[in-house]
């Protein structure tokens, strides 16, 4: 089609920045991450080192379970944006071996007629994400007490679920942003 | 021996099930202060079971708990808090903190509970780690540690806040005999020189001899005998005999 070529930076910059880079950051994340929260803390509920915490007084939640949840969510948005920028920048490397266009042309060309509520709004929801990825691995991995297996178990559980309540969680978010921001709707 | 005193630990009837498993039934005992009480039995009777009720890591289905008058088992939060500072648990696998180093470990509860100096802590960490012989490792982490050293290292983080009570869990197991005396030696000394009221939980009737005052013998979760070694010794029942004779 004469001219769709060069909406092809456009088009990407938009499926990065709105959909793709926040839930695939989401998906590594709780792939990555969540199966080490959940496999770390139920290692830790096996061996009885959850209970040393406990029997020294010391409130085993808050010291394991909730810098873990913060942790997740600080860093999602972040992962985000480095996600968007290793997209992006991927998207002109192909570009540049297809057509030649140059750096400045491709990001004239993505960020064409580009919002801010398409790229803060999709970003910030990666904080939910986080917050899903912390609490369900976390809590797969603290309640845990199936020894040894219970922590394979624990990180197996922890990515299935985070994975579903991402996916179910975009979807549910993505609506509110449309409704929240409706210039974002391409 | 020390029964005309206040009792500081007391188990009152109490009962624990695991599911349709019950673990300990109708267990009553008490321990007197600077008593070391030593409680006896085949693998699965309850006798972990009964040290982790102790501290309120797992709660009694029936009977009370009491330490130093107060109830645990009704206890929460800070008040729980509280009288778990008063006392200092040696797991059986020791339960150090594998991603930290030995002086980590020892540091964790005086940087979160009190609030002494980072110099202060420093020399607590020393002073501990020094009476347990590992003054030398503290900057190793757990995975580098044997067996011995890390029930060491264990029993250094239970002492490390200086417990009025301190419960040990299988201080010998795993480790041969003469590892086994030295922490038995550690033990000993605590009893002797802090006067700390010790529950340890053991199959060494050798090293139970040596450390305890008094013995507790259980069998499927019922408390079969307590008393002083010469009683027990005098005990007619075979379990006891075998468990207590065995060396």
């Amino acid at each position: 089609m004469f001219g769709a070529a060069a909406m092809i930076p456009r088009v990407q910059s938009l499926a990065f920045l709105v959909e793709i880079g926040p839930l695939f950051a989401g998906l590594l994340v709780a792939g990555r991450v969540g199966a080490g929260i959940g496999a770390v803390l139920a290692n830790m509920r096996a061996t009885e080192q959850i209970d040393a915490i406990d029997a020294i007084s010391i409130d085993s939640f808050n010291i394991l379970v909730v810098p873990r949840i913060i942790a997740c969510v600080v860093a999602l948005p972040l992962l985000t944006m480095f996600m968007d920028f290793a997209a992006l920048l991927g998207g002109f490397c192909s570009e540049f071996v297809l057509s030649h266009i140059t750096l400045q042309l491709y990001v004239t060309r993505a960020f064409m007629n580009l919002e801010w509520s398409n790229f803060i709004p999709p970003t910030l929801k990666t904080t939910v994400f986080g917050f899903i990825i912390g609490t369900v691995s976390s809590f797969y991995g603290y309640t845990t007490n199936e020894g040894a297996e219970g922590v394979g178990r624990a990180a197996t559980n922890s990515v299935v679920v985070s994975s579903l309540l991402i996916i179910l969680a975009d979807v549910i978010l993505v609506k509110c942003i449309f409704l929240i921001f409706p210039e974002s709707a391409v | 021996m020390t029964n005309e005193r206040d009792p500081i630990i007391v188990l009152d009837h109490v009962s624990k099930s695991f599911g349709s498993k019950p673990v300990l039934q109708d267990v009553s005992l008490n321990v007197a202060p600077g008593e070391a009480l030593c409680l006896l039995g085949r693998s699965g009777t309850g006798k972990s079971v009964t040290l982790k009720l102790m501290i309120a890591l797992l709660l009694p289905d029936n009977g009370q708990i009491r330490i130093g008058g107060e109830n645990i088992d009704k206890l929460k939060g800070v008040q729980l808090s509280h009288v778990r500072r008063k006392m200092g648990f040696l797991f059986q696998s020791a339960a150090l903190f594998d991603s930290w180093t030995v002086y980590e470990n020892l540091a964790l509860p005086l940087r979160r509970l009190t609030s002494k100096s980072k110099k202060e802590i420093d020399e607590s960490v020393d002073f501990f780690l020094h009476e347990v012989g590992l003054i030398s490792d503290k900057n190793k982490m757990p995975v580098e540690l044997s067996g011995g050293m890390k029930k060491r290292a264990g029993l250094a983080r239970a002492l490390v806040l200086e417990p009025e009570i301190l419960l040990v869990d299988e201080p010998s197991s795993g480790l041969d005999r003469i590892t086994a005396a030295e922490i038995d030696d550690l033990l000993l000394e605590q009893k002797i020189k802090r006067k700390t009221t010790m529950v340890i939980v053991t199959h060494d009737a050798r090293g139970a001899r040596r450390v305890g005052d008094r013995f507790a013998v259980l069998d499927q979760g019922c408390l079969l005998a307590l008393g002083t070694a010469d009683e027990l010794d005098h005990n007619g029942n075979a379990i006891v005999h075998k468990l207590f004779e065995e060396s």
